[in-house]
């Protein structure tokens, strides 16, 4: 077993997390990302995997709501911790690529 | 010439008509003030839960039902993980691994044939925020972020661009008649996407595929997927390929232009939403909803037709949804169903779309629409006089045959006033008698006509007949 | 001036024959933090506004609550409306939330007075509360020596007897942990009955919040007031009120406990071993059952947490992009850019890793591999404690391999962090309830905690034996000379 990850694998992660690595910190992240890869592949030597899974331990019914609109927060409250905002709206830099989702 | 086979499958999104938003009880409105409709759990602020709004479950089983798809018992919520402005959470929750509803489908006439459109799958999202370009930023406005949605996912079953669109008219009008959604598309209520591949025969597997995303309305979408199969003709005529891509429909270009070439595929990390235990449907919760499904556009137009309305006439009132449940509220009166359905797309029509009402918010009750209907039918009011009092019995309180009291309409129905003006006319008219008794057919349309002209047309044709020719033959 | 060293029957009687009022204790408790402060155990002091709410409790009725007036810590993972909420992270440095969890409504219903948000390791991501953006907490025992953590702040407060009761949370073992390693008693609740609206989420099927006190008495008030159904938390179990001190007292005669062999392996040194053989001698002397037993995959509970944790949290952490709130970085050039810096800047090294391989865990295929087959593992350990209490009321055994180390033990270890947990980390897979409760000093006169676990909803039965312990063993936990304060 190769006991560090390939610096490709650790850019590949980092940019599913989004977070940036310099040059440094990639060489770090690939013997210490692989470390804790190893650990957990011990659960390949774990036998036994079912359909029946524990999605959240106290499983019961999802008690559903009802339909009934509650308190909303008004504009002000809503710009109040958005670090750049403009009228009532909250602003990020251009985006350029479309929505990867629906 | 083109001896391709197209390949086509449509994913539709719409939004449910909902007083709040899925997980959240916000309101879940169009139209207002920019982040107004929103909490902190639409905000996707630290610390929220999700809730989870029953009419949502009911909505999405409803369309479930009404699709003839199968239902899922038990059912989990889903993260789809991505970084996107729009994405609160940067994550969405959706239903990747349980879909609500299952194998299913849609009918639709092609030609005049009956085909099945199969429904893959029918599974339950949260809508992102809206983001408006604005030069070197993007703003956002999260009013829209947790409408529910569901996304109805067909098997790649369709031929052409024509099916796309019936499947799709079918689609909305079902959503609609059973109250699922608005289907506005014009306000992104409704959303297609459409993948489109072509291939020589259908024992050829399937070719590269081209997804076209977003389509504003129905009939771009039966365009797009017409300009998509030609410029997927055109590239393997050539001898070339294309990679698998994200294209969009262009209003202004009429065409289809690439956004993205796909990549290895996302990489969505999909896993079980934890903050959502375990959802269970229950038979009798599926046989509750199945209660409020009101009569369907095809059983509609059927049942319209059974009652003497004419096959125009059935669509017609099955495309205005409020005329077509005010029609439906009378289906077990006796009235001639035909002079009712004139009456609506009449008349009544035009003085609605005159004055931009619908028909619930004028004073015509069913109990005065079926007065009318009957004294249109058994000709007791002409349709000269109803459009004199029509504004009348539309506005005002009263009765019908109050209406026409008031109208001075009355006193031609009368009998006895009927007869001595035909018998003056016959009295001045005898040369007409002769030729009528000497066999001349013409005669008495002549002397009818010096009856309606002598009545300014307020007379029952039909009564107005039965009289003369009573006199004529005296 | 000493009114907070005295037992909550004392402070309540001259509460309530109006002998002091809630600011004296109020007062007292920022005296105390501020003798303190070298321990860091707080990221921010809430004193103006406790002042003016004690101040604002004169004009109100006592009754009978035990809990009136009297000063709480709140851990800084737990959102308090208008009160900073860092999570001890620099991305949320300046977050002042604008709701309150669920716990702190009712801790304000109940007339508590909040008196600060407590360090904690960042995201409670660690097992020393070192990674916290603001320094760590020193061990009340020891100064030299780490609190624990996550909820390290917590347990530093009140081993240091600066107020009498914490919130912490507990994913793997961060209430029981730091609860162990300074004396104190500290209990995480089954899932499920304490509401997690408004705590911010590190592990979603894992996390829950629960009480950090001197005693088991006051922890069993405490987790009255936090516990019940809360409407906000699909995952928030359907159980009415229930008293939580009602079983305190009651002898153990007949009770049958069972230790499972792992437990006591020699992963655990052979000092805490031996505290906790005399425990169950004594449980025995007493007329209870202890038995040894095996159990199956508790071996294996770390790595079924690294991959469940690590998983939902590098999705729970998503979130925080520097768009609505939270730290941004100034004029990123583009999106991306203002996703990366802020994130690279915002993240401390220890959770950008737990996030990193988070991802990878749930990428491609790998979610089938781990998280899913995790899952599935999961729901096997959890049957295999549920066949443990068809059998015995109780599980115990240490809640930690060793004492509180040095603050400077190396941190660059990945691994180590999840292993200091290994003996508490079980319970948070299983969902059960779990506290620990001081039973000993080491020969470095550090704490020795023993872990009662309980059968899901049966913390009452933990409170009964923990008290019975309690009043046997009839420690000094308090670690303050009397000489070092007013």
């Amino acid at each position: 077993m190769k006991d560090k990850l390939t610096k490709e694998e650790v850019l590949h992660v980092a940019h599913l997390a989004r977070i940036k690595v310099d040059e440094e910190e990639i060489e770090k992240y690939q013997v210490e990302l692989k470390q804790l890869l190893n650990d957990v592949d011990k659960i390949k030597e774990v036998e036994g995997y079912d359909e029946e899974r524990m999605i959240a331990p106290w499983q019961k019914d999802t008690i559903l709501r009802e339909d009934e609109p509650g308190e909303m927060l008004n504009p002000k409250e809503v710009l109040k911790n958005a670090p750049k905002h403009s009228g009532n709206y909250i602003e990020v830099p251009i985006v350029i690529s479309e929505s990867e989702g629906a | 010439m083109s001896n391709y086979i197209p390949t086509i499958g449509i994913e539709v999104h719409c939004e449910l008509k909902t007083k709040t938003k899925i997980f959240s009880d916000s309101i879940n409105g169009y139209g207002q003030m920019a982040n107004s409709l929103t909490n902190v759990i639409d905000l996707g602020y630290p610390g929220t839960l999700p809730t989870l709004n029953k009419e949502v479950i009911n909505l999405a089983i409803k369309a479930a039902l009404i699709l003839n798809c199968k239902i899922r018992p038990v059912m989990h919520f889903d993260r789809k993980n991505y970084f996107y402005p729009d994405n609160p959470k940067n994550y969405q929750i959706t239903q990747a691994e349980t879909p609500i509803g299952y194998d299913g489908y849609v009918e639709i006439e092609v030609d005049g044939k009956t085909k099945k459109i199969g429904i893959e799958e029918i599974h339950i999202e949260e809508d992102t925020c809206k983001s408006t370009h604005r030069g070197t930023k993007t703003l956002l406005d999260f009013n829209r972020a947790g409408v529910p949605l569901i996304e109805i996912v067909t098997k790649p079953c369709m031929e052409s661009g024509e099916e796309a669109k019936l499947y799709l008219e079918k689609l909305k009008e079902l959503l609609f008649y059973s109250d699922v959604s608005d289907c506005k598309m014009e306000e992104g209520s409704m959303r297609a996407d459409a993948n489109v591949s072509i291939r020589k025969q259908k024992s050829e597997p399937f070719r590269t595929k081209a997804e076209i995303k977003n389509i504003g309305s129905i009939s771009n979408v039966k365009l797009s997927i017409e300009k998509e199969i030609k410029r997927q003709e055109e590239i393997y005529d050539k001898g070339e390929s294309f990679p698998p891509q994200t294209r969009r429909f262009d209003d202004k270009l009429n065409d289809t232009v690439l956004m993205r070439v796909k990549e290895t595929g996302n990489d969505y990390r999909y896993f079980p939403e934890p903050d959502i235990p375990y959802v269970h449907i229950t038979q009798e919760q599926i046989e509750q909803v199945r209660k409020t499904i009101s009569m369907l556009p095809d059983e509609r137009r059927k049942t319209y037709q059974k009652l003497g309305i004419s096959e125009v006439n059935a669509k017609k009132l099955v495309q205005n949804r409020a005329l077509s449940d005010y029609l439906n509220e009378l289906l077990e009166e006796k009235i001639d169903f035909k002079t009712a359905a004139n009456l609506l797309l009449g008349d009544i029509s035009a003085y609605l779309n005159k004055m931009e009402t619908e028909i619930t918010k004028t004073s015509l009750t069913k109990e005065k629409f079926i007065e009318l209907t009957n004294d249109i039918s058994n000709e007791t009011l002409t349709s000269k006089n109803l459009k004199e009092i029509l504004t009348t019995i539309m506005e005002s309180e009263k009765s019908i045959s109050e209406i026409i009291k008031e109208a001075g309409i009355q006193n031609i129905t009368d009998n006895t006033a009927i007869t001595e003006m035909i018998q003056k006319i016959l009295k001045e008219n005898q040369d007409s008698v002769v030729d009528y008794k000497n066999g001349k057919d013409r005669a008495i349309k002549y002397l009818m006509g010096q009856v309606m002209k002598e009545s300014k047309g307020s007379l029952n044709p039909k009564m107005a007949m039965a009289i003369l020719k009573e006199e004529l033959n005296k | 001036m000493k009114y907070l060293d005295k037992s909550i029957e004392e402070i309540h009687s001259l509460l309530k024959k109006k002998e002091i009022k809630p600011i004296d204790l109020v007062e007292e408790a920022f005296e105390r933090i501020e003798a303190n402060k070298e321990l860091n155990a707080y990221i921010t002091l809430n004193k103006e506004e406790a002042l003016k709410k004690a101040k604002k409790l004169e004009e109100k009725e006592i009754g009978d609550n035990l809990l009136f007036g009297l000063p709480i810590a709140v851990k800084d993972n737990i959102i308090t409306k208008d009160l900073k909420t860092t999570c001890a992270s620099h991305i949320l440095e300046n977050f002042i939330p604008i709701y309150n969890a669920t716990v702190v409504e009712r801790i304000k219903q109940n007339d508590m007075v909040i008196i600060g948000k407590t360090n904690m390791d960042e995201f409670a991501m660690g097992s020393s509360s070192r990674t916290s953006y603001f320094g760590a907490p020193k061990n009340p025992w020891n100064k030299e020596k780490i609190s624990g953590g996550s909820s390290g702040g917590s347990a530093t407060t009140i081993a240091a007897r600066d107020v009498l009761f914490a919130l912490g949370t507990d994913t793997g073992g961060s209430i029981r942990q730091p609860a162990s390693y300074t004396g104190i008693v500290g209990m995480k609740p089954t899932y499920g009955r304490v509401s997690r609206y408004g705590l911010v989420a590190f592990a979603s099927s894992l996390d829950q919040i629960g009480p950090m006190t001197r005693n088991v008495y006051e922890n069993a008030l405490l987790l009255n007031v936090l516990a019940g159904p809360d409407e906000k938390d699909l995952t928030s179990a359907d159980k009415e009120y229930e008293d939580f001190t009602r079983k305190i007292g009651k002898d153990i005669k007949g009770m049958k406990i069972a230790i499972p062999n792992y437990f006591m392996s020699d992963i655990v040194t052979e000092e805490i071993r031996n505290e906790v053989e005399k425990v169950k001698k004594l449980l025995e002397e007493n007329g209870a059952t202890v038995d040894y037993v095996d159990m199956k995959y508790l071996d294996k509970a770390v790595t079924l947490y690294q991959i469940i944790a690590m998983g939902e949290a590098s999705s729970n952490l998503a979130r925080f992009d520097g768009i609505r709130y939270g730290y941004r970085v100034d004029s990123p050039k583009d999106l991306d850019d203002l996703y990366l810096e802020t994130r690279k800047e915002g993240f401390g090294k220890e959770v950008k890793r737990r996030i990193m391989v988070g991802s990878y865990l749930l990428s491609g295929e790998n979610a089938k591999t781990y998280y899913n087959k995790a899952l599935s593992i999961r729901d096997d350990m959890k049957k295999e404690f549920d066949k443990v209490f068809e059998n015995y009321d109780l599980i115990i055994g240490p809640t930690t391999t060793t004492t509180a180390y040095d603050l400077t033990d190396p941190m660059d270890d990945p691994s180590k962090s999840f292993m200091d947990d290994v003996l508490v980390i079980p319970v948070n897979m299983a969902g059960l309830p779990g506290l620990s409760l001081p039973i000993a000093f080491g020969k470095d006169k550090m704490p020795i905690g023993l872990h009662i676990i309980g059968n899901s909803f049966d913390e009452a039965t933990i409170y009964q034996l923990a008290s019975y312990l309690e009043k046997k063993l009839n420690l000094d936990l308090n670690p303050r000379k009397d000489d070092e304060h007013v």
